[in-house]
């Protein structure tokens, strides 16, 4: 099963995925809840805590640093960058926006 | 006055911003509202039934080969200024307004808007008008350049984690911002008398408005009717009307 959770701000989509992901996560499934927000808050609902959510290193700023010399794949990704949550759900942050534009 | 309102999705940017730009109005200044949000909100908050006042096609023009820049810009001679006067819409108590245009079917026609509504907000004059954005959940906008103008960020935060954690990832972008604005919470959908000073804590940044959690404001966009029109009297927008009293005697904001 792939689901995206979609809406408007403010509408409870991360609360919405956090829960999904969570239930199913106690039924057994694995579970992987990716975070495509670029402001991520979803740590948060899964219940990994504050400190932990925003310390969380993006996917992509660490491809961006390691010099791959291939495309990694989905599970290479996972399990590299993705952090163990409650009830089994591991959790990805596809992006984040670090820093302004520098023009 | 110059401030662009951030925050998390559904935070109260919108309602807050439209209300805070009719009440500046009210005051005798002449104000311009931008809405830079792809999911328009502010347009409602202003008063205006429409949601759809972005730049027309005949206004932007492809940038000639060798020309450097983003792919389209306003049509040539056409100022920021000049370009306000003749697009943006008469809200109430003579709110001017503009909106970058919003997501459709019809992506170039989006992004002609779009890059032309830029250009715009960086070739605003300096004292024509108080200028008061709206900007769409999150740190990016702010981050990549869309509130040039702002001497001022009014982040709205409510007492929660999410949301103040938000904050604190935009009070820390603003920081590295070539226009270095100011950054300032307003707390919104207070409920307890702890949660102005949480967010205090929380961001480290001076509060200068608080607007409680008001049911009259959910009511107004039930009916589709802005906050000041639907409820003047009610305590969120007599609390956002503080927040312009404070503002306003600042000039340098
Ligand atoms: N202080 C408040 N009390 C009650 N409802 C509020 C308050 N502030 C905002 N709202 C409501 O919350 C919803 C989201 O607000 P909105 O201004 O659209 O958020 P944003 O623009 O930040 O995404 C709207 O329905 C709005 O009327
Ligand atoms: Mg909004």
């Amino acid at each position: 099963m792939k689901v995206a959770v979609v809406g408007k701000g403010g509408s409870g989509k991360t609360t919405t995925s956090a829960i999904v992901a969570r239930t199913l996560g106690r039924r057994g499934l694995g579970v992987v809840a990716l975070d495509c927000d670029t402001n991520p808050n979803l740590g948060i609902s899964l219940g990994i805590g504050e400190v932990e959510t925003d310390r969380l290193v993006s996917m992509r700023e660490n491809l961006d640093e390691g010099a791959e010399q291939h495309a990694p794949g989905w599970n290479d990704l996972i399990s590299r960058f993705g952090t163990d949550g409650p009830d089994g759900v591991r959790l990805a942050v596809v992006t984040r926006i670090e820093n302004p534009e520098p023009g | 006055m110059r401030v662009a309102f951030v925050g998390k999705g559904g935070a109260g940017k919108s309602a807050i911003a439209g209300t805070f730009a009719r009440l500046l109005a009210r005051s005798g200044r002449p104000v311009l509202a931008l809405d830079s949000d792809p999911m328009p909100g502010l347009a409602f908050s202003l008063g205006l039934r429409t949601s759809d006042a972005a730049i027309p096609e005949d206004a932007v023009e492809e940038r000639a080969q060798g020309e450097t820049g983003p792919r389209y810009r306003l049509r040539a001679g056409l100022s920021g200024a000049e370009a306000v006067d003749r697009y943006a819409r008469e809200a109430p108590d003579g709110v001017r307004f503009l909106q970058f245009g919003k997501l459709r079917g019809q992506e170039p026609a989006m992004m002609r808007s779009q890059m032309a509504f830029r250009q715009i907000v960086q070739d605003l004059p300096e004292d024509r008008w108080d200028v008061v954005g709206d900007l769409p959940g999150g740190p990016r906008q702010a981050a990549f350049g869309w509130a040039p103008y702002a001497r001022t960020l009014l982040l709205v935060v409510e007492p929660m984690t999410k949301s103040l954690l938000t904050g604190r990832r935009i009070a820390r972008l603003a920081a590295g911002m070539k226009s270095a604005p100011a950054v300032l919470a307003v707390v919104n959908r207070v409920r307890e008398p702890g949660d102005v000073e949480r967010v205090k804590q929380a961001t480290g940044l001076e509060v200068v408005g608080a607007v409680p959690w008001d049911e009259e404001l959910a009511e107004a966009e039930r009916r589709t009717l802005a906050p000041i029109d639907h409820a003047p009297a009610s305590p969120a927008v007599r609390a956002i009307e503080s927040l312009v009293h404070e503002l306003a005697g600042e000039s340098h904001r």
